[in-house]
């Protein structure tokens, strides 16, 4: 466990290190995205300009919530990028230089990426965090777990889309796709979600657990609230991982679409 | 358990998909998908002895590169039974990690934005290598491989051959016993290959690791290894010491005569012209019909030599010739 | 002729790429679900089934803009648009032709599914139907144009290198000018102003509106705006084509 815990703050960061390698390229993603949040934040000030409330949801809630979902998604890509492309790096036997080293084939492929545009998400959660109203200094703490669940829930779905790739081939379309939609989810007033689509939305496509709950830790914290926020995270850290170990297991047999001899 | 890796009657099937023909039968694959085995490895056993290094040479699609998947523990067999270093690869993965490096040449461990020191610095934490260990090994390591100047250096600027010896260092670091390489040597010049190639070498002569080396080249089979094994269709079709290669299957020498006079002619059984030029004559002489003493002697009386060398065809040469023999029995 | 040939090439080439397909048409669904349930939430200020029409018709619209700028800045890293460049007319016709297959069918597959999504989702067709049916061929004027700026995109990477960042900025002024999400009318008055002074707003707005109601009037209007647009995206286009043959002639290509 010390060794494997070893192992990933090392590979943690080798992979930051290769990220701000190219200095001009990482600046111009974190500005890059700062500059999209920004936009789109714009579009729910227009929004709530007009019509000043959804269902008791102001526009300071709205700022909280986009603000949790871009922290955790910032935390998420940058600690853990290598999710976005797994089901190519599958398709491709790229984890066959994973495979042949000692330690976990699913961290180490996660963490040896780093996407550079998610500082600019990270930063814009901080700025509406701010702006929302809803942070006090105490609530920092609760915000910044907030956030790492929702990236440890995105993380697991990234890798459960993608590791569909172990059994249906080149499916990185498709994944990429559903990555995309938990993403989009996440971003909108929780409170619009009613019925059966609020269940989907905290079982099959969890953006309940990466926004709607996590967001009121910072709104109005509770232990109880918490703990739900933590336990949903293990609870799909724990199913990614199950899924991406039988996709593994398949692989190793060989028998999935495309195999070279 | 006697040897660094005993491979026996392994073998590796894949279920391959029919591909349908036509929209009908596209639409019916929906539903059940036809397969068809395509046998990728097929019984095959050898015995491969601490610090032996041995070349698995056969044309694409013959299997080493399976196999090779199958003794690191990256694919399960179908059938069969191997051990590395006292390991069942696919059911040891991990132990067997530590104790076994891998170069695949067409991928790369090394990260590309970054100098490869700082990926030698990961390789430390990966193998739970003690530092002090690692600092020793790495010294040697890149002393022995000369990349010293280069370690500062992002990935992406060094050449292919620079890279490649960054690469084997990778490999080295954590102290392997038996080193798997995957076609080390493929895209460098002939420079690159041959700096490779000796220093795979002299390593393994130093270290006692054992080396088993996949390639098409035959040049990576001459220079590095003493013995090698021929895989045919999965099949495992020759096991010799690279000097029997050889001596059993090639009864053709070279003969190249450098001669005062501008031509000259060996007129004798089983010697056949191969190139003619001012000065310049390389005769193919078949040693079952006429021993090499006869053509030397022959030369020597018809003209005044300057230079004579015999040489053996080469490799490749040998290695067709076994492949050719192979494939004309069914 | 050959122009005809060129773009059902590039519609077969479209309808080839099932993956991206399903995943287009999935995107549209999901944005169209999200959308219904705010709306839906709003229903006491607005009619929710006709905003909802109306994303699908701007979707409908934006989602038709192929990225194929991506290919014509190839052209020009490559260097081999010089080639082409020494015919500057055929070379447009042909980007302009592929760009309208693609374009073509990327609207025929998507229609169903937008119409199949709205109608679940909005629980029944806008107030006045007939609308849709104005939206068709203006969805077609506006798709043209965004072929047209795609092109500009293409010929800008010879003087920016990369044309990404340009194909974003247009992307957001798209989507904010054009009122993809929200229709202009409930903007903030001065960023109405602003948005219909630029030609984002009857490609994406005035393509949409046709979902509050049946007014051909509104629909001429719209289309003549996309047409004058079109005319000087053109324009835009010829002066960087004069401007790129200068450079080439300068640097040799």
């Amino acid at each position: 466990m010390k060794a494997t815990l070893r192992f990933l703050r090392a590979l943690i960061a080798t992979n930051l290190k290769a990220s701000i390698a190219l200095r001009g390229a990482f600046w111009a993603r974190v500005v890059f995205m700062m500059a999209n949040n920004l936009i789109f934040f714009v579009m729910w000030w227009v929004f709530f300009e007009r019509f000043e409330e959804v269902r008791g949801w102001r526009l300071p809630d709205m700022a909280a919530l986009f603000g949790i979902c871009a922290g955790a998604f910032g935390l998420a890509v940058v600690f853990g990028g290598g999710v976005r492309d797994l089901s190519r790096l599958i398709v491709n036997g790229d984890l066959d230089s994973f495979l042949t080293q000692p330690k976990s084939p699913l961290l180490h492929s996660v963490a040896s990426r780093s996407e550079a545009s998610g500082w600019g998400d990270f930063v814009t959660a901080g700025v509406l965090l701010g702006l929302s109203g809803y942070l006090t200094p105490l609530g920092v703490p609760a915000a910044l777990l907030a956030m790492v669940c929702g990236a440890l829930v995105f993380l697991a779905w990234g890798v459960m889309v993608h590791s569909l790739a172990f059994w249906a081939g080149d499916t990185s379309s498709i994944s990429r796709q559903m990555w995309e939609f938990l993403i989009a989810f996440s971003c909108y007033p929780k409170t619009i979600f009613v019925g059966w689509l609020k269940v989907v939305l905290f079982t099959l496509l969890p953006a309940g657990f990466i926004s709607f709950l996590p967001v009121e830790l910072v709104r109005d914290f509770h232990v109880g609230g918490a703990l739900a926020v933590v336990g949903g995270a293990v609870l799909y850290t724990g199913l990614a991982v199950l899924v991406f170990r039988a996709g593994l297991r398949r692989y190793e047999s060989g028998n999935r679409f495309g195999v070279r001899a | 358990m006697s040897g660094s890796i005993e491979v026996e009657n392994l073998s590796k099937v894949f279920k391959v998909r029919v591909r349908a023909a036509g929209l009908g039968a596209a639409m019916r694959q929906l539903f059940s998908a036809p397969t068809r085995d395509a046998v990728a490895v097929d019984g095959l056993s050898f015995t491969i002895e601490k610090g032996e290094r041995v070349a698995f040479v056969g044309p694409n699609g013959a299997g080493k590169s399976t196999t090779l998947k199958m003794l690191t523990g990256i694919l399960h067999p179908t059938g069969g039974d191997a051990r590395v270093l006292g390991h069942v690869p696919w059911r040891d993965r991990t132990r067997l990690a530590y104790r076994i490096g891998t170069v695949f040449g067409q991928r790369t461990q090394l990260w590309y934005h970054l100098p490869a020191a700082d990926t030698f610095a990961l390789l430390a934490r990966i193998y739970d290598q003690d530092r002090a260990v690692h600092q020793r090994r790495l010294s040697a390591l890149v002393d022995a491989f000369g990349v010293g100047p280069l370690l500062d250096k992002p990935v992406r600027q060094l050449s292919l051959g620079e890279r490649m010896r960054c690469e084997l260092v990778a490999s080295l670091l954590h102290g392997p016993e038996v080193l798997f390489l995957d076609e080390p040597t493929i895209g460098l010049d002939v420079t690159a290959k041959a700096v490779i190639r000796d220093l795979i070498r002299d390593t393994s002569l130093q270290d006692g690791s054992t080396v088993l080396l996949t390639s098409h080249d035959t040049g990576d089979m001459e220079r590095v290894c003493d013995r090698v094994l021929v895989i045919h269709r999965g099949r495992l079709l020759l096991d010799e010491p690279i000097a029997a290669l050889r001596k059993n299957y090639i009864r053709r020498k070279v003969v190249t005569l450098l001669t005062a006079e501008e031509h000259v002619t060996v007129d004798l059984p089983g010697v056949t012209l191969v190139e003619k030029a001012p000065h310049r004559t390389v005769l193919e002489v078949d040693v079952d019909l006429t021993p090499i003493e006869q053509v030397v002697q022959a030369a020597l009386q018809a003209s005044r030599l300057r230079d004579l060398t015999v040489e053996d065809p080469p490799m490749e040469e040998i290695v067709q010739a076994i492949y050719a023999s192979a494939e004309a029995q069914p | 002729m050959r122009y005809v040939a060129v773009a059902s090439v590039a519609a077969r080439q479209t309808l080839s790429a099932r993956g991206a397909i399903v995943a287009r048409a999935a995107f549209y669904v999901v944005v169209l679900l999200i959308f219904s349930r705010l709306w839906g939430a709003m229903s006491g200020f607005i009619s929710a089934a006709e905003f909802l029409w109306y994303l699908a018709l701007t979707e409908w619209t934006t989602l038709a803009m192929p990225h194929f700028y991506v290919g014509i800045e190839e052209d020009v890293r490559r260097g081999d648009i010089a080639y082409r460049l020494a015919r500057p007319v055929s070379y447009f016709w042909a980007k302009f032709a592929e760009g309208m297959g693609e374009v073509l069918v990327r609207l025929v597959v998507l229609a169903p599914v937008g119409l199949v999504a709205a109608w679940g989702f909005a629980g029944g067709l806008p107030a006045d139907p007939r609308g849709l049916l104005l939206a068709v061929p203006l969805a077609l004027l506006a798709a043209a144009v965004l072929v047209l700026i795609q092109i500009a995109i293409g010929l800008s990477a010879f003087w920016f290198q990369d044309a990404s960042p340009s194909h974003w900025i247009v992307q957001k002024l798209l989507f904010v000018f054009g009122g993809l999400f929200i229709p202009l009318d409930i903007y903030p008055e001065w960023m109405q102003t602003i948005a219909h002074c630029t030609p984002f707003a009857p490609l994406v707005y005035g393509v949409g509106r046709s979902a509050f109601g049946f007014d051909p009037a509104a629909a001429a209007q719209t289309a003549l705006l996309i047409v004058a647009w079109g005319v000087v995206l053109l324009g835009l286009v010829g002066w960087l084509y004069r401007r790129s043959l200068e450079v080439l002639n300068v640097n040799g290509g």
